[in-house]
């Protein structure tokens, strides 16, 4: 298991709720709330594919944001 | 690693990955997120913030090993693209003003001919407008005279 935190002034929520559902094939995703982050937690079959998973969540969700003028 | 300052790269061959120290008084969010998205094809960029006065971004090898000198390179174009970025925001800020300026113009001089409404609440008065350069002046009035003691 992968722990993903993303900062929220950096990220948006509702993008990485939205990178969450895109990438939901791929792996399982346990989200939690923190003061200062997003925590995303990837579970897959194998620790190269969390790897992989997780950093594709983690440019998604980075990349809806920049797109959406920030966090 | 000799040309990045160590207090401000790691790198981490065992994550496959380099770690940056951004000081956000120098670099504004803004221009981190612009260098970020340039980057995101090529690795695993990750955004988080350490402090209040700093932005950590995570760069990671997507697929396989990186060859020898590649995260130091991944890195190094990073901050180039960063401090590229950070320029261009900074002049697009001092600038803006000017912009605004002349896209205000340009939008209030793409409205067209007045209306006849404009034209009606128009105040025509009987006082004299400034004519400096005689254009409202009739020939004779302008030039007659001077011909005439030209001629004597």
């Amino acid at each position: 298991m992968i722990e993903l935190r993303l900062h929220r002034e950096l990220y948006r929520g509702e993008c990485v709720d939205e990178a969450m559902k895109a990438l939901g094939a791929y792996a399982a995703f346990e989200r939690a709330e923190e003061p200062a982050h997003w925590v995303v937690r990837v579970t897959a079959a194998s620790p190269e594919r969390e790897r992989r998973v997780a950093g594709e969540l983690g440019n998604r969700a980075l990349g809806l944001t920049v797109k959406r003028g920030g966090a | 690693m000799d040309a990045l300052p160590p207090d401000l790269v790691s790198i981490d061959l065992a994550a496959r990955a380099v770690s940056l120290r951004v000081d956000a008084s120098l670099y504004p969010v803004g221009a981190v997120y612009a260098a970020a998205y340039v980057f995101l094809d090529r690795c695993y960029v990750l955004l988080d913030r350490p402090d209040a006065a700093h932005v950590r971004v995570s760069l990671s090898w997507k697929k396989g090993d990186p060859p020898a000198g590649a995260l130091e390179a991944l890195a190094g174009e990073f901050a180039n693209e960063l401090l590229s970025c950070a320029w261009r925001a900074r002049i697009a800020e001092e600038s803006r003003a000017v912009i605004e300026a002349t896209t205000a113009r340009a939008l209030s001089g793409a409205m067209g001919a007045p209306s006849l409404d404009d034209l009606e609440s128009f105040q025509f008065g009987d006082e004299a407008f400034e004519d400096p350069l005689g254009i409202a002046m009739s020939w004779e009035e302008k030039y007659g005279k001077q011909k005439k003691e030209a001629a004597k």
